[in-house]
């Protein structure tokens, strides 16, 4: 019976100390627990997860949107995820959302723009290539002594095409009247390549770089008078030449040297004309190259003072039948002073220009079948012109600073050929500027022959257009 | 030397060498008269077209041939095409073609 208390005590004890030991450590937490917030803001374990699925999508966003910026950065369009931007979360008490969009979209929109402008923009160009439409226009009047008036008129197209920053090509279309019917021209189809910066090849059809009224004086709103002169235009000298040329400029300290060389076909010689004036001239048409040969020439330019320049040009060939060709040498040199003169008030052009053709001893019908020959000769014939026209362009009157009188002397020796006669002209002109480029001109032509050609004056008007 | 010039006075004829003597003549005079009158020579400040604007060689290269056209006439595209139209025509340098074309697309 003293058995039972005992170990019932012992079975007290024991519990009690058990409890003691299991309460003493929640005791321990319950006075930590004292001085923290209350047990509702305790992070349950949900809300953790969560948290740290928040923490990752943002993550996520950052780089993404490092990424975009670093593609913008390199001038690339910044690639769309391949996930979608990250869903915006569902707003939350405690939580504010600022904007429903992320930066990617934002970007993208900018981008989507900014294409629609570069296409607008690319679609008011014609391709990769640049072209423009140039030329001029022409409308006259002539009264020539000896010959009915005219009107006429004329129409030069360019076609312009900056294919590659070297790569050129230029054409030029020449429309007018002739014989009472209008005819077509092609004056020039050259292909021109920049092989440095001071050398360009040209090949095709291009105006004749030896002659400088030719490429850079003939059209009809820089030429300063209605007509042009003899011996340097559609005289002497061919227009346009059909081969392939090599030109650029040295520049030298302030100066500068031109340099052009070319080959093409040569002149052909006229043996058998209609009109027998027109014996042992050169046909400048020859595009065929009827006889076979090749002209080598070129033109050196020197300008000493942006206002000047002057130059040496020359053409060589052989000319006629192949088994009886001759030579024919072609020169020419020119002078070109432009100068805003503060002392004259004005604009001062003074340009000469003066040239040779030589065509060697040639036997001209030589068994007399043509009933004139057989005739043998040189054909030699020079001539030139010397132009002045001044500008009061400094002149405070908006009438008068654009009125520009103008005075040349041309000539043409050809006394000892087949033709028979010089001729000189003096022409004076008068000419309005409604713009830089568009020109009203009236002139009168003095004219003189001699060896018994009758002289023919002239009065001449002229609208000139160049766009 | 003789072996080389005379052939070559033979080839441009007698008209050809006086003409070539005489222009040079002319074009050192001229020259000579047009830079004492600025002092630019005496000054050793003659500008090459490194040294200038790219209105003032619009200006000076343009007028050689024709009336200038005010940068207005084009657009910025256009006088691309037209400057080197007029840089193979008229043998401008890479420097001015590049300073004019700059010049003439800031007034458009």
């Amino acid at each position: 019976m003293r058995a039972m208390p005992m170990i019932v005590n012992r079975t007290i004890t024991s519990a009690f100390v058990a409890l003691i030991c299991l309460v003493i450590p929640f005791a321990a937490v319950a006075q930590d627990a004292a001085s923290s917030p209350s047990s509702s803001d305790y992070v349950s374990r949900a809300e953790y997860d969560k948290l740290k699925a928040d923490h990752e999508a943002m993550k996520k966003e950052l780089e993404a949107l490092k990424t975009a910026v670093r593609q913008m950065a390199n001038g690339t369009v910044p690639a769309v995820p391949a996930e979608g931007p990250a869903p915006a979360t569902k707003p939350t008490e405690g939580k504010q959302v600022v904007t429903t969009t992320t930066p990617q979209t934002d970007v993208a929109a900018l981008q989507a723009e900014v294409d629609t402008l570069k296409t607008q923009v690319k679609e008011t160009f014609p391709g990769t290539t640049k072209f423009l439409l140039a030329g001029y226009g022409t409308a006259g009047f002539t009264a020539r002594s000896g010959e009915d008036p005219f009107f006429d008129a004329a129409f030069n197209a360019i076609f312009l095409w900056k294919l590659t920053d070297r790569l050129f090509f230029e054409g030029e279309l020449e429309f007018e009247f002739e014989d009472e019917a209008t005819t077509t021209n092609l004056e020039i189809a050259q292909v021109s390549y920049l092989l440095n910066d001071y050398m360009t090849i040209g090949v095709g059809r291009f105006l004749n770089p030896m002659n400088f009224f030719v490429e850079r004086q003939h059209m009809n709103w820089v030429n300063k008078l209605p007509d042009k002169p003899l011996a340097v235009y559609d005289g002497l000298f061919p227009e346009s030449e059909l081969g392939a040329q090599l030109r650029g400029v040295i520049p030298i300290g302030p100066t500068k040297l031109e340099y052009a060389a070319f080959v093409a076909n040569a002149p052909g010689l006229i043996t058998a004309p209609g009109d027998l004036s027109e014996l042992g001239m050169l046909d400048f048409d020859n595009d065929a190259n009827i006889g076979g040969h090749v002209a080598v020439g070129g033109r050196i330019g020197f300008i000493p003072i942006p206002q000047l320049e002057v130059g040496y040009g020359i053409q060589r060939s052989k000319v006629g039948p192949r088994d009886h060709a001759v030579e024919n040498v072609l020169q020419s040199v020119d002078f070109n002073y432009v100068s805003d003169s503060t002392l004259l008030k004005g604009l001062i052009n003074a340009r000469a220009q003066w040239g040779w053709s030589h065509v060697g001893h040639f036997i001209y019908d030589p068994d007399g079948r043509q009933g004139f020959g057989p005739l043998a000769f040189n054909n030699n014939r020079n001539g030139g012109y010397a132009e002045l026209a001044y500008r009061p362009t400094h002149i405070d009157n908006n009438v008068i600073k654009n009125f520009e009188p103008v005075v040349r002397y041309d000539r043409l020796n050809q006394l000892h050929t087949p033709v028979g006669f010089d001729e000189q002209r003096w022409t004076l002109g008068l000419n309005y500027w409604l713009t830089p480029s568009a020109v009203i001109k009236a002139a009168y032509e003095f004219d003189d022959k001699n060896g018994g050609a009758r002289d023919q004056d002239a009065f001449m008007l002229q609208v000139a257009v160049g766009f | 030397m003789k072996e080389i010039v005379s052939p070559i006075c033979k080839w441009i004829g007698l008209p050809g060498v006086t003409i070539i003597i005489s222009w040079a003549a002319l074009t050192w005079l001229i020259g000579c008269a047009a830079n004492q009158e600025s002092g630019q020579v005496a000054a050793g400040t003659t500008p090459s077209a490194a040294e200038k604007s790219g209105a003032q060689l619009w200006a000076e290269n343009c007028v050689r041939c024709h009336n200038i056209r005010s940068p207005s006439n084009y657009s910025p595209a256009q006088w691309e095409v037209v400057m080197m139209h007029m840089r193979v025509r008229t043998n401008l340098t890479p420097e001015e073609h590049k300073k004019i074309i700059e010049f003439l697309k800031s007034g458009t």
